[in-house]
């Protein structure tokens, strides 16, 4: 059964269809490529799938439950919980008080959760950051705590959206490295990138968004020879 | 000794002296002012776990004091019930209240839940003005006869002196402190604060939003009652402006926000600073102070305008305070302190 079915989902703003009739599923343990232009709706896509806006049309299925209408705290609960592609740090709590709160979805004793949050502060090298305030970390260490906070709540399927954004070629790396660990782990990822090089790296599938539809899906290989992909996207570069 | 025994030690200490000044202390106005510090800490602090905590700034706890005080007050004044007993009648009403605000507003994104509580607070008012049957109008409900408290058929107080109230009032400040620092080491403190930082985070981290804003509106409320039952009975006398007025919401904020929101302490030191500035102002004090000085005259235009009206112009100084507090010290007075004990480390260092 694959841990995630997305059915036909569509999300229209008004006029603009940010998703339209999108369709892909993913299997446990793998890593969802998810790139295309800006604007072209993968931020949108993560929205409809962690229950922040109900899809407009279609469904979307995780562990074989439907997910439509739930909202996002429900969605976290359920083992589902995606980080921000502009970074949401609680910023006048320290860096382990904001892992603790996504720890504090599976436990209401505030020792475990520290104990899960300095766990998680580990696998993003970010320990000796505990006690600083989130607020005034520089950026790449946001990302990590995004990741952190986001791997606390012990989800089933993590979406990460644009982690490398505004990151320098050594940050990224240590990045990769990082969703690379948390794969060997056995978790299931999604990961919107703009860094063709990395997404090719990290993805076991990836799916192309453009203007809001999918273009094509496959593995590295086949979507990096796909005409369509290189013209639409990747146009310029490989010109 | 390391840190948190000395802290412990001067709490233990502060603490037994706070239980002993009755017994030393005979000046009743000593005793009324200690009293109104203790009411000020509970208004201050129940405000801080709503506003401070989980950042929903209500602007109406004026609602939840004077459903307290009138509920245990009409009670006392019209069915003979205990105070004691009709406490919690008043809790009872200020969380139907809660819930009903809480229920509505929590839902909706925006500044409808500030909006609401204002206008809580006013319908609160009007309706002890127009109800008059149950609550006497604008005249008020006075009580000049609390029943003695017995237990077991000896008689513990008769309520005819201050100390029985000052030791009440201790012990509300103490229980409202005791809920604020429970409430910041637990989970719902983690929450709250999630919730006051980003809201969206912390939906996505699995926080239900408006229950848990809820929760602390309900907590908030029901310490906010019981200070209101307390200032009731201590004064013997309720009427609509001077506990469901708008400036007695106002002032609860300002405890908190003087003082430092999110913090333990604030709502002390805001109460420590507030209390015997409202009471020098009524009493003008701050006139005689002047005159005293030499820098105004007794007897001259400005002598005479500031004695007229200082004593009312408290909501106005209160402003000005607050003005100086967000620009020159935007994390309250707790803040200020803060910073001042950081910057001493750094230059040990
Ligand atoms: N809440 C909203 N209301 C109206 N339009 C929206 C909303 N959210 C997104 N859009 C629009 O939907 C389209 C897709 O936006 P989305 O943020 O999903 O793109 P994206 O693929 O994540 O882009 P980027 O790579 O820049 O992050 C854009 O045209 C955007 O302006
Ligand atoms: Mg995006």
């Amino acid at each position: 059964m694959p841990i995630l079915e997305i059915k036909n989902v569509s999300k229209f703003f008004g006029g603009l269809a940010a998703n339209s009739d999108v369709s892909f599923s993913m299997e446990q343990g793998m890593i969802m490529g998810l790139i295309g232009p800006n604007g072209a709706g993968k931020t949108t896509l993560f929205n409809c799938i962690t229950g922040y806006y109900p899809p407009s049309k279609g469904e979307v299925i995780f562990n074989g439950r439907r997910m439509n209408g739930l909202q996002p705290d429900k969605v976290c609960k359920l083992g589902m919980v995606r980080t921000w592609q502009k970074v949401r740090p609680l910023a006048k709590l320290s860096v382990v008080d904001n892992v603790m709160v996504g720890a504090l979805v599976r436990t209401i004793s505030l020792k475990t959760a520290r104990d899960m949050a300095m766990e998680q502060l580990k696998v993003v090298r970010m320990e000796h950051r505990a006690d600083f305030l989130a607020g005034g970390l520089p950026i790449g260490e946001r990302k990590k705590l995004e990741v952190a906070r986001a791997l606390a709540t012990q989800p089933k399927l993590l979406l990460l959206d644009e982690v490398m954004g505004g990151l320098n070629p050594a940050e990224s790396e240590e990045i990769i490295q990082l969703i690379l660990d948390i794969k060997a782990q056995g978790l299931t990822q999604m990961v919107i990138e703009h860094d063709m090089k990395a997404i090719m790296r990290i993805s076991d599938r990836i799916v192309v968004l453009t203007s809001g539809e999918k273009l094509t899906e496959g593995t590295p290989q086949e979507v990096v020879s796909n005409q369509d992909v290189i013209d639409a996207y990747l146009g310029e570069s490989h010109a | 000794m390391n840190k948190s025994m000395l802290k412990a030690a001067i709490g233990l200490i502060v603490l037994a002296g706070l239980l002993v000044i009755p017994r030393f202390v005979e000046s009743p106005y000593a005793l009324h002012m200690m009293i109104l510090l203790f009411l000020s800490v509970s208004q201050g602090q129940s405000w801080n776990i709503l506003g401070g905590y989980a950042g929903q700034y209500s602007v109406g706890h004026a609602a939840y004091f004077g459903v307290g005080a009138y509920t245990t007050m009409m009670l006392m004044y019209s069915k003979q019930v205990a105070p004691w007993v009709g406490v919690w009648a008043g809790v009872a009403a200020v969380i139907v209240v809660a819930l009903v605000i809480g229920s509505i507003c929590f839902r909706l994104r925006g500044p409808y839940f500030v909006l609401a509580s204002i206008a809580v607070a006013e319908i609160m008012r009007l309706s002890a003005i127009n109800l008059t049957t149950l609550t006497n109008g604008a005249e008020g409900i006075l009580v000049t006869e609390i029943p003695a408290f017995k237990i077991g058929g000896r008689v513990v107080t008769d309520f005819l002196t201050k100390v029985p109230f000052y030791y009440i009032g201790l012990f509300l400040a103490l229980l409202t402190l005791a809920i604020a620092y429970w409430v910041q080491h637990s989970k719902l403190g983690y929450y709250f604060q999630a919730i006051r930082e980003d809201q969206d985070a912390a939906h996505s981290l699995g926080i239900h939003i408006s229950v848990y804003k809820n929760i602390g509106l309900v907590i908030s409320a029901v310490l906010t009652s019981l200070a209101g039952s307390f200032y009731g009975i201590y004064v013997g006398f309720v009427d609509p402006p001077t506990v469901l007025g708008l400036d007695v919401s106002v002032q609860i904020m300002l405890i908190c926000i003087i003082g430092g929101m999110g913090t333990i302490w604030g709502p002390v030191l805001g109460s420590l600073l507030l209390v015997p500035l409202s009471e020098a102002l009524r009493s003008n004090m701050i006139t005689e102070g002047l005159v005293k000085i030499g820098l105004v005259s007794a007897d001259s235009k400005v002598g005479l305008f500031l004695k007229e009206n200082l004593a009312h112009a408290h909501v106005l100084l209160y402003g000005i305070l607050v003005v100086l507090v967000i620009l020159f010290m935007p994390d309250g007075l707790m803040g200020f302190v803060k910073k001042l004990a950081s910057r001493r480390k750094r230059e040990a260092a």
